[in-house]
């Protein structure tokens, strides 16, 4: 069997948990959205065994190229979710974090490259780190910003008086804040680590800080972005518009960084 | 069908409260009204229902004769004219009674739908009549079963969730943007009868300070005690701005006592960058240009009134959902019922035709001579497995009957009659 079946798989059930997802927002039905749940969660199975397949095949962690790199964001932003959903119960994020995944996960099998056998110079702990805390840290900021948006649509129904269609499913506005800040939080100090590895690594292999093309470019301006986002909850002067400005520029940002990655 | 459910009432919308004071059961009574109505001939048993909005009679019967002892009773225990009570009175019978009591536990017929007291007042009914061994084994089915259509209608609907008043939708609001109420504190400036009532309601959920602050000091300390908050002075406000998450104004003053520059001042000086404001007065009290701060959340009378109208019609809408659930509950457990009364049908057939299998079999084997145990085993077998075939489709159908009553009991009578069971 190819292992690429187990991400068409993966990728079905995704498409399905939140084509179930979207509609339990019509149908205003706790029950239909935790059957799309439920279907995410198989989708989740399939795709770490399709990881797993990857890293016995090649040896390495699936993270040298774009698709190796969106689909393991997918499943670490989908691990977050759950984790978040599990403790606290907040079915509104599920809106944007299941799009979000089966995003990723598309643009994983739609852009198709052969499975690489890692270079033996970047065989070395410091790009690995580099890698794996990039894309953990890029997990986090992604969910991060998905309780953002749901902090940012909960003032604006406060706000206008009028309930907007989620208002149902999200849940206080404090909430949304605590999580969006703490995700962020999380996601920014793994992120910066990621960032000091790889400009560790590129510093031993090449002599050079950093090489200036568009994934660097895009986390660079990422990683300012998200620091403004940062100050903002920590000096506690919260302002819907400019906070929701910032994560959308984030957020563009981010996901000019993660499709700029190609070969390393 | 063995037993006759029946219920006999009258509730807001077909009786006066002139009317329902008379016949309403209070709690001491309970007891010796259960007493009195199952001690009547034919009834087997009996759970009450009495609370502002109506007096219900559920009752398993061996016959409908039992309308008759009822409404008697009623009349003389409210000492009414019967054809006075008559006319507030419905009667419903099995398959409307299981529906009625499904839905007034569920809230659906309520005078404020969805609202969650009648779920507690039923099910203290039927664990009164419970207590007074004055259920039969069909009402404590009903109960169970009413139970877990009212959870399951609640739980999947959210029918009693949103707030259908002013103090309720505060409350409901505050939640919105704190979440978790405790450790909160809240500020009562003036002393309204709403504003009162809204910081009670905060108080039970959980909002554990309540600064009061009024023009008289005295009524503030009252207040401030009722609450077991603290009076401060009316004029050292901003301060309490300051450490306030909730603010509730209703005083007489004609002109706004909150103004903008000090909403902004406190919420730079404040770790959470979050107000909720609940002006209850009219004229206002908080300038309206104080909703337009990041992080300041500005409720007036008016705007809580639109909250209250707009839950109303949620709940409308959710009532359709739950409507379509309980008639789905109503048949699916008519269904057991009926499937469960067709149980000593079926048994009684099996023994029936077991019997004369047995005995016809004694028969011929008598006529026939000895035969060898193999052979004996095997004419067991053969007339085990046409009894079996024979039985086959009269117990299929009368199992897919219970889909409709009526075809169910006539198919049943059928059965017994061929059959001669008694």
């Amino acid at each position: 069997m190819s292992p690429n079946v187990t991400l068409y798989i993966a990728l079905g059930f995704y498409a399905a948990g939140t084509l179930v997802a979207l509609i339990s927002l019509f149908t205003r039905e706790v029950r239909t959205q935790h059957a799309g749940l439920v279907l995410m969660i198989v989708g989740w199975l399939s795709h770490t065994f399709w990881i797993g397949t990857i890293c016995a095949r090649t040896g390495h962690p699936p993270l040298t190229n774009l698709p190796e790199a969106a689909s393991f964001i997918a499943w670490t932003v989908f691990l977050a979710e759950m984790i978040l959903f599990f403790r606290y119960r907040v079915d509104a994020a599920a809106f944007f974090v299941y799009p979000l995944v089966l995003m990723l996960l598309t643009v994983s099998a739609v852009v198709r490259e052969p499975f690489a056998q890692m270079d033996p110079a970047l065989r070395s702990g410091l790009f690995t780190a580099h890698v794996l805390l990039s894309t953990v840290g890029v997990a986090a900021l992604l969910v991060g910003l998905a309780f953002t948006l749901l902090a940012f649509m909960q003032d604006r129904s406060l706000k206008s008086k009028q309930r907007g269609p989620l208002w149902e499913w999200i849940p206080s506005l404090n909430v949304c804040r605590t999580l969006s800040y703490r995700t962020l939080a999380i996601g920014f100090s793994i992120y910066t680590l990621g960032i000091l590895a790889g400009i560790l690594w590129s510093y031993r292999t090449t002599a050079e800080l950093i090489d200036l093309r568009t994934k660097q470019i895009g986390a660079i301006v990422a990683w300012v972005l998200f620091a403004m986002l940062l100050q903002l909850f920590i000096k506690g002067a919260y302002r819907a518009r400019r906070t929701m400005v910032i994560s959308a520029c984030a957020f563009v940002a981010t996901l000019i960084a993660i499709l700029g990655i190609h070969h390393v | 069908m063995s037993n006759a459910l029946l219920l006999i009432g009258l509730n807001h919308r077909t009786a006066p409260v002139e009317v329902r004071e008379r016949l309403s059961i209070s709690d001491a009574q309970q007891e010796s009204t259960l007493h009195d109505v199952k001690s009547m001939a034919g009834i087997e048993g009996v759970a009450v229902l009495s609370t502002c909005n109506r007096v219900e009679a559920i009752v398993s019967a061996t016959g409908e004769d039992v309308i008759e002892s009822i409404v008697n009773w009623l009349c003389q225990r409210g000492q009414v004219e019967r054809g006075d009570l008559e006319k507030h009175l419905y009667v419903l019978r099995y398959e409307d009674v299981i529906k009625h009591v499904f839905r007034v536990a569920s809230g659906l017929d309520s005078m404020v739908v969805g609202e969650p007291q009648i779920g507690g007042q039923v099910r203290a009914a039927f664990l009164a009549a419970q207590r007074c061994n004055a259920l039969d084994g069909l009402l404590e089915r009903l109960f169970e079963e009413t139970m877990r259509v009212a959870k399951r209608v609640r739980t999947d609907t959210g029918i009693g969730e949103h707030a259908v008043s002013v103090p309720y939708a505060a409350v409901e609001l505050a939640r919105k943007i704190f979440g978790d109420m405790r450790g909160l504190q809240a500020l009562l400036l003036g002393a309204g009868e709403i504003s009162e009532l809204t910081a009670e309601h905060l108080n039970k959920s959980g909002v554990t300070q309540i600064l009061v602050a009024n023009r008289s000091h005295d009524r503030a300390q009252e207040l401030a005690r009722r609450f077991n908050g603290q009076a401060v002075y009316f004029e050292d406000l901003e301060p309490h701005l300051r450490s306030c998450d909730i603010v509730i104004a209703s005083t007489a003053a004609p002109h706004f006592v909150i103004e903008p520059a000090q909403v902004e001042g406190a919420l730079r000086q404040r770790k959470t960058p979050t107000l909720f404001l609940i002006d209850l007065s009219v004229p206002r009290n908080i300038d309206p240009s104080v909703g337009k701060i990041d992080g300041a959340y500005l409720y007036n009378i008016d705007d809580l009134q639109q909250v209250v109208d707009s839950n109303r019609e949620l709940r409308l809408q959710k009532a359709g959902q739950a409507e379509t659930l309980v008639t789905r509950e109503v048949d699916s457990f008519r269904r057991r019922l009926l499937a469960q009364e067709a149980v000593p049908t079926i048994v009684e057939l099996q023994h029936v035709l077991e019997a004369i299998r047995a005995s016809e079999l004694e028969k011929c084997l008598r006529n026939v001579g000895p035969i060898t145990a193999e052979q004996r085993q095997a004419i067991e077998m053969l007339t085990t497995q046409m009894i079996n075939k024979i039985l086959h489709y009269p117990i299929l159908r009368l199992k897919e009957s219970t889909r409709e009553p009526q075809e169910h009991e006539s198919l049943r009578q059928t059965i017994r009659k061929i059959f001669g069971l008694r």
